[in-house]
């Protein structure tokens, strides 16, 4: 018993000791993460600092994030951002302004993307970050189903146009059409037009955004009046039930992104609506039966715009470690690095930069991609509001309320929040 | 004739193995997941392919695994350690002297009846004056929060049973208070101390809200290390899986051993 003791008054003396001079960072387990920790080794030689990253779920950053961001001083030196939170952690002043420290040091804020600079870097004109990656969302679909030529021919028949990249709504719909269907004859369906992650929250919210650009719709006006019960978000909702219905697998009501990455993975889909960053994973061999046969395009309309930022709670214990830090993942030649491992870049000169092209072709598509992005609402209550809207946007993808019933009570919800929020007023 | 004693046989093991198919089955598929690789595993319909070790191997070479396990076997044979002789002692003076009554057995339980989460936050506020946050020693703290009080109120059962009258007995044989606790009341009491820190360790061990917003990077356990398989591009569920086996094992190895006492322990308290 008195060795078992001591051995753990040993161990927990241990574990107390800290350490000194070592910058804490709290990420996210995104492979945009692991690119910054293979890049480290050249930090600490640089700097002399250590640098110790704890990389965490997404389902759980938010919950360990705030007690920390509310404490005087808190464990992390330096933390990420996603836009979802922009709203509320800058509202509630836990993030320290960097207009001073970009200023003194001349970070060049124009080489960022201006949507990305807009969504996870500027609040109300006050630097809060430096946009980190980008997640904006695209249409990943079957190249080797689009070049082959008996299916060109077969879709012309049918519809009297060209099989090629999608490029408007209508065309994209055809082709999903087109290859939902039962190719081994057994009486099921084994290819599906397009996946649906319809899961309540944040999967479908996410992933209906960009029918509803595709639609001409967007989720407010400029004075933040509420959009969503307008035609247009109503024939996004169809279009989506639509899907649901008869172009994805059964259960994909209730898929989120992982699970409807599967079924495009395993081959059994056409087309798949989703974030960029899945795209590299298609091409795993360990992971997918379609590599090297996908491609990614715009969303027809406009895709969502999606990013995380690094930001200085004003709870770090080392701010100044904290901003050398950013100063070295942001700049060209190390935000160059992580691209040419695979990470999405917010910066627009490395979208089309030589090195990265010659080792990933399809960055100028990505840079494309981003540049046609269509935001999603960040205010104080964003959390709330994906919450509150995902439920009626599912409700009515799965027909258990009528699509005109479910939009109109997403934008009284909608409306609910932003009055909270003081951006619409009575 | 001979059909029905079979049948009347039958139909319980029928149901039986019903019953233990739904527990053992998704044991089993985890099992077969953590040998195989994602691409396999959500193969429909499954493909069997010859199991491969990688997934173990990556688990303890690219991640910090083992220092995550190593964390969760201080942590709660930690609590353990200290909650288990104080909640004897507890459940003790509850048992013969009422100490404090009732109002203060409710004011125990009462941190039960708390969701953690409005713990958590106070404690996390504490430990960062007395600079605990990523300490093992503080998760041992956090840990007992949950433990002691759970302890002593499983306990105060044992000694308020037949152990009284042992007791007794012993006392009007001479010995003193002490030695009749010592030689008596702890002896027979045993099962149900042993079955009390086994669901003390497995509390512990399986306790997740306290060990993600308490801990740091070194200081993380394993239901916060699994955690971190799903990720924002995927669950990487080949990984999860080989992992969840391993975090399951300590438990399930300890099980037969311990199953006579648990069962007996549980048993002890609910039959008084």
């Amino acid at each position: 018993m008195k060795r078992i003791l001591i051995a753990l008054g040993v161990l927990v003396l241990w574990a107390g000791v800290a350490k000194a001079d070592t910058i804490r960072i709290l990420m996210e387990t995104v492979p945009d993460t692991r690119y910054i920790q293979e890049l480290l080794p050249e930090f600490e030689a640089q700097t002399g600092h250590k640098v110790e990253i704890e990389a965490i779920s997404y389902i759980d950053m938010h919950s360990k994030l705030v007690p920390q961001l509310i404490a005087p001083q808190g464990s992390y030196d330096l933390i990420v951002v996603d836009f979802y939170w922009v709203g509320e952690f800058t509202k509630a002043g836990w993030l320290m302004p960097l207009d001073d420290l970009a200023a003194r040091d001349g970070i060049n804020i124009d080489a960022y993307v201006p949507k990305l600079m807009d969504l996870v870097g500027r609040v109300d004109g006050t630097l809060y970050m430096l946009p980190f990656y980008n997640y904006s969302m695209a249409v990943i679909y079957r190249k080797d189903l689009i070049e082959d030529p008996d299916e060109q021919a077969a879709f012309k028949a049918k519809y009297g146009m060209d099989l090629r990249v999608p490029e408007t709504w209508d065309e994209y719909w055809k082709q999903v059409e087109f290859f939902t269907r039962d190719n081994d004859g057994d009486g099921k369906r084994d290819l599906y037009g397009t996946v649906i992650q319809g899961q309540r929250g944040d999967c479908i919210a996410m992933q209906w955004s960009n029918y509803l650009y595709s639609q001409g719709g967007r989720f407010h006006d400029e004075n933040w009046n509420p959009m969503l019960d307008n035609e247009a978000a109503i024939k996004a909702m169809e279009y989506y039930r639509q899907a649901v219905e008869n172009y994805s697998p059964p259960g994909s009501e209730a898929f989120c992104f992982d699970e409807a990455f599967n079924v495009m993975a395993q081959g059994r889909a056409y087309s798949f609506v989703t974030f960029n960053i899945l795209y590299a994973s298609f091409d795993d061999p360990e992971a997918s039966t379609v590599v090297g046969k996908v491609g990614i395009a715009p969303n027809p309309g406009g895709g969502l715009n999606g990013g995380w930022g690094w930001a200085i709670p004003n709870s770090s214990p080392n701010k100044d470690a904290a901003w050398s830090f950013i100063k070295w993942a942001e700049d060209f030649e190390t935000a160059k690095k992580r691209a040419m491992l695979g990470g999405a870049p917010t910066q627009s000169a490395i979208f089309n930069d030589p090195d990265v092209i010659a080792k990933r072709p399809y960055y100028p598509i990505l840079g494309e991609i981003l540049a046609g992005t269509q935001d999603f609402p960040v205010f104080t209550y964003t959390t709330e509001f994906v919450e509150e809207v995902g439920r009626e946007l599912n409700l009515a993808a799965t027909g258990e309320k009528p699509i005109p019933e479910a939009m109109a009570a997403a934008q009284e919800e909608f409306r609910k929040l932003l009055v909270k929020d003081g951006k619409l007023s009575e | 004739m001979r059909l029905k004693p079979i049948a009347a046989r039958l139909l319980p093991h029928g149901v039986l193995i019903l019953f233990s198919a739904t527990i053992l089955l998704p044991l089993l598929w985890l099992l077969r997941v953590a040998l195989t690789d994602k691409l396999t595993a959500y193969k429909i319909p499954p493909e069997w392919v010859a199991p491969k070790l990688t997934n173990f191997v990556e688990i303890f070479t690219g991640y910090p695994f083992f220092n995550y396990f190593l964390n969760s076997v201080t942590v709660a044979v930690g609590a353990t350690a200290i909650a288990l002789p104080l909640a004897t002692a507890m459940a003790y003076a509850f048992a013969r002297y009422n100490t404090g009554g009732l109002p203060l057995r409710l004011f125990v339980l009462s941190s039960q009846m708390l969701p953690p989460v409005i713990l958590v936050l106070p404690l996390f506020a504490l430990f960062l004056k007395a600079a605990m946050l990523n300490t093992l020693t503080g998760l041992i703290i956090a840990h007992m929060t949950i433990s002691l009080p759970f302890l002593a109120w499983l306990l105060v059962a044992f000694f308020e049973g037949e152990i009284k009258v042992l007791e007794q007995a012993a006392r009007v044989d001479g010995a003193t208070r002490l030695q009749a606790f010592l030689r008596i009341t702890l002896p027979v009491a045993a099962p149900g101390l042993l079955a009390a820190g086994l669901l003390s360790f497995i509390l512990s061990w399986n306790e997740f809200l306290f060990a993600l917003i308490l801990s740091g990077p070194q200081t993380n356990t394993l239901p916060v290390g699994l955690s971190s398989f799903q990720t924002h591009r995927g669950v990487d569920i080949a990984l999860l899986s080989a992992a969840t086996v391993c975090a399951i094992l300590p438990v399930f190895l300890l099980m037969p051993f311990m199953r006579r006492y648990l069962i007996k322990g549980l048993s002890l308290g609910a039959l008084k």
